[in-house]
């Protein structure tokens, strides 16, 4: 356990300390704040837009920060023989695996709840009240970042940093047209097309799932049991993506 | 002349730290590339508290039998042993201490963040302990809260060291340890591997240049083109095949590098 915790925290620091984390920073914070100027633009939905727009710059916020972060996690390592020196210490290969994804995971959390905080701000200066029925949001965002970096986190361990970060982004925007692919394969009328549409739907990621923006901006009831699904769908996701990672990364050889 | 036919008796009681047998491993760059050959048949044995040197010209396979000897990549046929532990199984890495060809670090760690990095890798529960003595061993105590990345290439070898001895190895394992350095630089890397000889830790060490591994080693062996050419004690190598005085490592080398592979 002590081994996975000095992974997380170094994985944590190292990402911190990136500069490029600066400024997707600063684009995400200017990106929520711009929501207090789009009045003239919301035709007198001006609260429900702030909400949706400064939701939605979370959630870019943490899918950019995990792709551009995420997808160099291990090929950064390797590439600079950093990995040689920790793989030699006696640590198990799935403790480094886990370290970093915890890592990574954790600071990104850290900072999404930042963003939403800041969207409070922003919510509180426009309308004179907070609205914290919008962190509903925040544990769905964090998962749906966990569930990228996972497969960001597969694809490092067999591929380079620009094949991951291409298939992050593929997953991403993949991921969000799941309702239109289900759409698709029960509506085709090619045998073929309706089975292989099927199949990428049931075993894709389907970040469809944890996007409650639409609900909580325009104060749409959620259920129990669409939270519940959610979380379980994302939780055993990512439990199947790090295993699969584990069994390549166990396998894989530094030369 | 007595101690000299004792020699393999006194070695075949001491415990083997390393043991390769009939390693062979071969690497293909792309997919579309037939395989090379790049370790053939490689037997050694090196002892308990002895320094060894592995001597080679570059991309004669040091690097590569390094790996495999660290659980990095696996032979391709062979059998490895490091105490009589498999290399990639955590009873050998608890004894192993490794420093990797020209080492780069977390670079936004500072010296002291990546010791303790280490240290927490080896379980070591009062690491504060041991990260301030071995920063102050290789020198690095002033620069301990700057990170990586604002390290000269000397001090990157130092704190590469240091992070190879946190766990207090039985066996140090350096590739190329004194590359790249000026002569200060691999003085004193060359007082840290006599002092942890002296400590009794086996050491085995990759290297090209020559006379820094004449100044430390016991044993050598002499690995070209993949294969082991000669392995045995040091003034007995340089002796053989001489009719005059002992030559030096460089010119010897020299003459094995010339000589024809066998069978070709």
């Amino acid at each position: 356990m002590h081994r996975i915790i000095a992974i997380v925290e170094n994985t944590f620091k190292e990402s911190l300390r990136q500069r490029i984390l600066l400024l997707l920073i600063v684009f995400s914070v200017l990106l929520i704040v711009i929501s207090l100027f789009l009045e003239p633009f919301a035709l007198g939905e001006a609260p429900k837009i702030m909400r949706d727009f400064g939701l939605a710059a979370a959630s870019l916020f943490g899918v950019l920060t995990v792709i551009i972060l995420g997808s160099a996690l291990i090929h950064r390592d390797v590439e600079k023989r950093t990995i040689y020196t920790v793989l030699s210490k006696p640590v198990k290969r799935s403790e480094v695996l886990l370290g970093k994804f915890l890592g990574l995971s954790a600071l990104i959390a850290l900072l999404e709840l930042g963003m939403f905080l800041i969207h409070q701000l922003v919510i509180f200066a426009y309308e004179g009240a907070f609205a914290p029925s919008l962190f509903i949001a925040l544990p769905f965002t964090i998962i749906e970042v966990m569930v990228l970096l996972g497969v960001l986190l597969l694809f490092s361990s067999f591929s380079s940093t620009t094949l991951t970060s291409i298939m992050g982004v593929i997953f991403f925007v993949v991921g969000h047209a799941m309702p239109d692919l289900k759409l698709f394969a029960d509506q085709t009328r090619f045998a073929t097309l309706k089975v292989i549409a099927h199949g990428f739907y049931y075993i894709l990621p389907n970040l469809e799932n944890f996007n409650l923006r639409i609900d909580l901006a325009y104060g749409i009831g959620l259920h129990a049991d669409q939270i519940v699904f959610a979380l379980c769908y994302g939780v055993i996701y990512i439990v199947f993506l790090l295993y699969l990672t584990k069994i390549i990364f166990d396998r894989r050889e530094f030369k | 002349m007595l101690y000299k036919s004792l020699i393999p008796y006194i070695f075949s009681a001491m415990q083997l730290a390393i043991e390769l047998r009939d390693v062979d491993r071969s690497f293909k760059n792309h997919f579309w590339q037939r395989k090379k050959q790049v370790l053939r048949n490689i037997s050694l044995e090196i002892y308990e508290d002895e320094v060894f040197g592995f001597l080679g010209p570059n991309g004669a396979g040091k690097t590569t039998t390094i790996k495999i000897l660290t659980g990095l990549i696996r032979p391709d046929s062979g059998d490895v042993s490091i105490f009589a532990h498999p290399p990639n199984s955590l009873d050998a890495k608890r004894k192993i201490g490794f420093l990797p060809e020209s080492p780069y670090f977390y670079e936004h760690l500072t010296g002291r963040e990546f010791l303790k990095l280490h240290a927490l890798l080896h379980d070591l529960k009062h690491y504060r302990k041991r990260v301030d003595y071995l920063l102050d061993r290789v020198g690095l105590v002033e620069a301990a809260g700057f990170q990586l990345r604002q390290y000269s290439r000397g001090m990157l070898q130092r704190i590469g060291i240091a992070q190879a001895l946190i766990g207090s190895p039985d066996l140090l394992i350096l590739d190329e340890p004194l590359t790249g350095l000026d002569p200060m630089g691999r003085k004193e890397i060359k007082d840290l591997i006599l002092e942890e000889k002296q400590k009794g830790t086996t050491i085995f060490f990759s290297s090209h240049i020559l006379p820094d591994a004449e100044a430390v080693c016991d044993r050598i062996a002499i690995i070209i083109e993949g294969e082991i050419r000669e392995v045995g004690d040091l003034s007995a190598l340089l002796k053989k095949g001489t009719k005059t005085d002992e030559i030096s490592l460089e010119q010897w080398f020299v003459k094995q590098v010339e000589k024809p592979r066998q069978g070709s």
